[in-house]
């Protein structure tokens, strides 16, 4: 009884206190506050059915967010995600494939597959950089996709894709589930996994992760398929939610995950970094661009908010870091 | 060094002792909470080389490093010439006549011999860099140093020898009067390290001060005038180096005589079942193939020169730098079970042979991660990356318990242990990993002395327990107490087998410089 | 002994037979097969569509000699081109050049005090720059400053303004980074800067500096695309970032530091800008174009030798 009075009103355990919440994942914090300043600006942000639609409308970065956390956690890097999503969104409306959806889906999954392949190979084989490699898979990917829009333009969503992505049972959306039925499971096998283990391990030092016979090259392989598989994910509900394809869908993804991730707490080369911090961070992202909106701030207040989340969290983790 | 080099150099300057031109007096140091030195007086004159020596974290780098410009002093002050002065950067202490060669050298590769010379103060004309001035000015510094080096030279293209030849060019070219040595001799082959002595002892004749880093005892008593021993930050005793002798020093650097530093070697069998066969493996650095065995229960050495191939032997070995040609097959537990292993990392991992680089902070822990986290790596040696992993915590906490590693818990980062201990969690991966073959890389670099003696015990009971350990180690003593068979390495090829127990450091050592390609032939 | 020493380093210019083939090839290839290419006519466009990617991959190369990298350069393009038509038009230049100071401070600052990669910094200020510009101009068009019109449509001795503007950046930059103080330790910084540091070079100006000046490429790049097409264009510099990154590694920049020289980017940026004249004549869409100049950035940084894996 004593023990704990004394704990609750030294100071010690107050500033204890405040350093836990300072180390948190940025998205945490932020999301508290962006819901307070959203309480006095603007309160019908905060109506449990706008909430949910925000949720819904999160679940594809919330997706594409688990590949880009993976991915950075072994210091590297997925901006081929945009280019993914643009070819997905082709395959299913456009037509040019002449199949019923769970084939369409399945070339899909099948793409995501050769693309996220096709990024480890130069990745890990030829030793590119990783951003310049999916940056430019994203402008192949895309160049491609718009040059084909010529002979099939994109079209409507198969009718399984927008119910997914639109519907809901109850007044929780589909979406929602999918996502949950996604990260959890995947967050589960992160920390169980001895894969998981490999992650941590070639995040802190990849040096070492090479010298010590970590399978690096198959882990690096995997993490960059996963991330594919993510997009193709998060393209598919993207597509369902918005009800067409088009040649600019899901442009802004790669950086928002970016972003997210940066966010939600997963720094370079410190090893650490979880799987509900980016989620956090997804969510409070596209609260964030709600807000903007109906403050009367579009594309460019999006972008300029984009990039600054970015290079602030960044910066700060980096003084974080020598902080400690 | 010859004979008329040190008749040279006893010249008018060790007759009289030279004016003092370096004094600390009082010098504190702390980094964070710990007290890295602790009121350190010591002085150094015209015309001597000062030894400063110590056990790993006794301070001595820190020390130089004050001098240096790179850290400054919390507490004491520092006096050149004189006067008090305060280094606040390397170019400071550059400007006060102080030159330092770093341990890992400085000189950038994309850049020629002259460049690197006057990078930082380059001659300028018209705004622009004078390069003639600049080619000229270097080349002098050369010349005064007998050195065939052209200053046109990319760095890249220069051995280790030669580099450090440049580093003393530049300190020469930039008039410095003294001159610090940080463990000058750690890359150098045994010709380079003779044109080194050479070098130290002109820049005496010229009334430099140098100090010395180093923790070899024989190139103290060989280079120096005078020692200073720090432990613990503080300093101990400074001695003409003719008043000492290795014992004494010793004694003065560990505070106790040493008891015994190896552990006690099984007699021979005279027949040893084989673990690993290497059969014409021919590193890809080096055109030699070698051919040897390493058997149960055996420590085996490769000693040699730095540089001389031993690391690109054992790196091929372990499949870090993949050979050109050779095989290496590895026998299991069971007779007659033999495993062709395959020129990669990770095979060579999963068959059960670990390696243990020479640097353990860039290439062999993960230093943000727990002790804990680290060495359950190890457990997932032979493990899918899809299965849960299995980790044993009791297993990890008795084998850290039985190393007897020093932390504050098995929870806390591994970056902020001690050498010693950060070498025995990089052996305790292993040892959790269950394999049966350990590869090491300088085994105790980094490591003070009364860990090395715990290091040594732990590998003597690994083999004693039916494992086989081949280590790679440029401290002679250290190959002579530790292994069982020693094969010495020169130009990439095997040119001599010892056994452990009658080698002598001479017999070695005279093999590594000079063992011909004809004795290839070692099994 | 080893066969290291055998190999002698070849310099720190990184020209190659690679670098300076591919433009050569591609001038002969070109001349044979695509109509209309050898002619006065199509080298005047050729020199005008590469004089604003050269302006950009000058600055970048002295960011990548230097270890760094600069996405962010295109959103600058774009930002210039906003800004002078919406300011006073005696301020424009002025305006645009400030503009590029502080990017390349706010880049460089985060850069070496805040280490953040220079690859994550700079697509954060890339992406901050383009909603900026935007902003600024939401639609194309506006009025260019008929001074800076003047600056880029002039001829003289029969060669159009865009060859002289290219020559004087060209000469600038050469001797910048093989004459100067500044130069040379780009080199040294890039190569390895904590032995830069130790020899007595400031990183961390040296650093941000790099990044000032290819900011300042980005402006100049800008006022001159947006001089010649006499309109602004909030997006005018998309492409550019990439584009001069692939320029430069074709040339044979490192992208990893230390190594790289003017000449190389002057046939980086040739070898690119022949790809793009050469598509445009034969009639490709300009989408496959951006996927062929996708392709040939991939197989440019997979040429280049690289310890790390990742980012």
């Amino acid at each position: 009884m004593t023990m704990t009075t004394r704990a609750f009103s030294s100071r010690p355990g107050a500033t204890d206190a405040l350093r836990f919440v300072l180390n948190l994942p940025f998205a945490y914090l932020g999301t508290a506050l962006l819901l307070l300043f959203a309480y006095f600006t603007r309160p019908m942000l905060l109506s449990p059915l706008l909430l949910l639609l925000i949720v819904r409308q999160a679940a594809p970065l919330g997706i594409a967010v688990i590949g880009q956390s993976v991915c950075m956690r072994v210091l590297s890097l997925d901006l081929s995600i945009g280019g993914v999503i643009v070819a997905v969104s082709y395959i299913l409306t456009s037509g040019a494939l002449p199949y019923p959806p769970p084939v369409l889906i399945a070339i899909c999954i099948l793409f995501g597959l050769v693309v996220g392949l096709a990024n480890a190979f130069f990745i890990t084989r030829l030793r590119a950089s990783s951003v310049i490699v999916t940056l430019a898979m994203a402008m192949i990917l895309s160049g491609v996709v718009i040059s084909l829009g010529q002979f099939y333009a994109p079209g409507d969503a198969p009718e399984v894709l927008k119910f997914i992505g639109q519907k809901r049972i109850g007044i929780v959306p589909i979406a929602l589930l999918v996502w949950l039925a996604l990260l959890i499971p995947f967050a589960l096998f992160l920390r169980f996994s001895v894969f998981g283990r490999y992650v941590d391990a070639i995040g802190s030092n990849p040096n070492a992760a090479w010298v010590s016979g970590i399978p690096y090259i198959r882990v690096l392989t995997v993490v960059h398929v996963m991330s594919s598989l993510f997009a193709v994910a998060s393209g598919l509900l993207l597509v369902g939610f918005v009800g067409v394809g088009s040649m600019d869908i899901g442009s802004d993804l790669a950086l928002n995950s970016l972003a997210a991730v940066i966010l939600g707490g997963v720094t370079f080369g410190s090893g650490k970094g979880g799987v509900l911090g980016p989620a956090v961070a997804a969510f409070m992202l596209t609260f964030s661009f709600n807000l903007l909106t109906s403050l009367g701030l579009g594309e460019p207040g999006k972008l300029m908010l984009q990039g600054a989340i970015i290079a602030v969290a960044a910066m700060a983790y980096a003084v974080r870091m020598q902080r400690t | 060094m010859s004979k008329d080099t040190e008749q040279a150099v006893s010249g008018p300057e060790k007759a009289s002792p030279g004016r003092t031109l370096v004094e600390f007096a009082g010098i504190s140091k702390r980094f964070g909470s710990t007290a890295a030195l602790t009121e350190v007086s010591l002085r150094g004159g015209h015309g001597s080389v000062h030894a400063v020596t110590g056990e790993n974290g006794a301070g001595k780098s820190t020390l130089m490093n004050l001098l240096a410009g790179v850290h400054r002093p919390d507490g004491g002050t520092l006096r050149l010439r004189g006067d008090a002065v305060t280094l606040g950067s390397p170019q400071d202490a550059r400007r006060h006549g102080i030159s330092t060669i770093f341990q890992e050298l400085t000189l950038l590769p994309n850049l020629t011999v002259a460049e690197n010379m006057f990078l930082g103060r380059e001659p300028l004309r018209f705004g622009l860099i004078d390069r003639r001035a600049m080619r000229r000015a270097a080349q002098a510094a050369l010349d005064r140093l007998d050195s065939r080096i052209s200053p046109d030279t990319y760095c890249a293209d220069l051995s280790v020898g030669e580099q450090q030849m440049v580093e003393i060019a530049k300190g020469i070219a930039a008039e410095a009067e003294i001159f610090i040595l940080d463990e000058p001799t750690a890359a150098l082959n045994a010709p380079e390290v003779e044109k080194l002595a050479r070098l130290i002892a002109q820049l005496r004749a010229q009334g430099k001060l140098i100090f010395y880093i180093s923790h070899r005892l024989d190139e103290i008593f060989r280079f120096c005038d005078v020692v200073s021993v720090l432990k613990d930050g503080k300093h101990v005793a400074t001695h003409p180096t003719q008043e000492l002798d290795h014992e004494r020093l010793v004694a003065l650097m560990v505070g106790r005589e040493i008891g015994t530093l190896y552990p006690e070697r099984r007699p021979q069998p005279t027949k040893r079942q084989p673990r690993l066969v290497v059969e014409a493996l021919a590193p890809s650095a080096f055109g030699c193939a070698v051919s040897f065995r390493l058997s149960v229960g055996e420590i085996l050495g490769l000693a040699g020169l730095e540089g001389q191939g031993q690391r690109a032997i054992i790196r091929a070995l372990a499949g870090i730098e993949p050979p050109s040609a050779g095989t290496v097959s590895k026998a299991g537990r069971k007779s007659g079970d033999v495993e062709h292993l395959p020129a990669s990392i990770v095979a060579t991992a999963r068959a059960g042979v670990g390696f243990i680089p020479e640097d353990r902070k860039i290439e062999g822990l993960y230093l943000p991660l727990s002790i804990r986290q680290n060495v359950a790596l190890g457990m997932l040696r032979d493990q899918s990356i899809w299965q849960r992993a299995r980790i044993s915590g009791n297993a990890i906490e008795q084998l850290l318990a039985k190393m007897r590693v020093v932390s504050a818990g098995s929870g806390q980062a591994v970056g902020a242990l001690s050498g010693g201990n950060q070498q025995k969690v990089m052996i305790g991966r292993w040892l959790a990993s269950g394999v049966d073959v350990l590869l090491i890389e300088e085994p105790t670099r980094g490591v003070d002395v009364g860990a090395k003696a715990e290091i040594y015990g732990l590998l003597r009971e690994f083999a004693d327990a039916g494992g086989a350990v081949l280590i790679t180690s440029s401290e002679l003593t250290e190959v002579l107490g530790l292994c069982d068979r020693i094969l010495a390495v020169r130009g990439g090829a095997l040119v001599a087998e010892f056994t452990g127990t009658e080698a002598t450091e001479e017999q070695v050592m005279h093999a590594a410089l000079t063992g011909g390609i004809e004795q290839e032939a070692v099994a | 002994m080893s066969i290291r020493q055998m190999i002698r380093f070849p310099g720190r210019s990184g020209l190659g037979l690679v670098a300076l083939g591919i433009p050569v090839v591609m001038f002969v290839f070109l001349g044979f097969t695509a109509p209309n290419f050898a002619t006065v006519q199509n080298y005047a466009n050729v020199n005008a569509q590469i004089a604003a990617l050269l302006l950009v991959a000058l600055g970048q190369m002295i960011v990548a000699v230097s270890g760094g990298i600069d996405l962010s350069v295109g959103s600058v393009l774009s930002l210039t081109s906003a800004i002078i038509v919406s300011v006073d038009p005696a301020l424009a230049v002025p305006a645009a050049l400030m503009a590029g100071l502080c990017v390349g401070l706010v880049n460089g600052i985060g850069v070496t005090v805040f280490a953040v990669h220079p690859l994550i910094m700079t697509l954060a200020s890339m992406t901050f720059l383009q909603g900026l510009a935007l902003l600024i101009l939401p639609v194309p068009g506006g009025d260019v400053p008929d001074y800076l019109e003047a600056l880029v449509r002039f001829t003289f001795l029969g060669l159009p303004a865009a060859f002289y503007w290219c020559v004087l950046a060209v000469v600038a930059t050469w001797v910048l980074t093989s004459r100067t103080r500044f130069g040379l330790r780009i080199f040294a910084v890039g190569a390895n800067d904590l032995n830069a540091a130790r020899n007595g070079v400031n990183v961390t100006m040296q650093r941000i500096t790099c990044y000032v000046l290819c900011s300042f490429g980005g402006v100049l790049a800008g006022l001159f695309l947006s001089a010649r097409v006499a309109s602004a264009e909030p997006t005018m510099g998309v492409q550019y970032g990439l584009e001069s990154v692939t320029a430069i590694a074709l040339g044979g920049v490192l992208l990893a530091g230390g190594i790289g020289s003017v000449p190389g980017v002057i046939a980086g940026t040739v070898a690119l800008g022949l790809m793009t004249n050469g598509m445009n004549l034969i009639g490709v869409s300009p989408f496959i174009r951006a996927a062929a100049t996708g392709l040939l950035l991939l197989s440019a940084v997979s040429l280049q030798p690289r310890k790390t894996i990742g980012a």
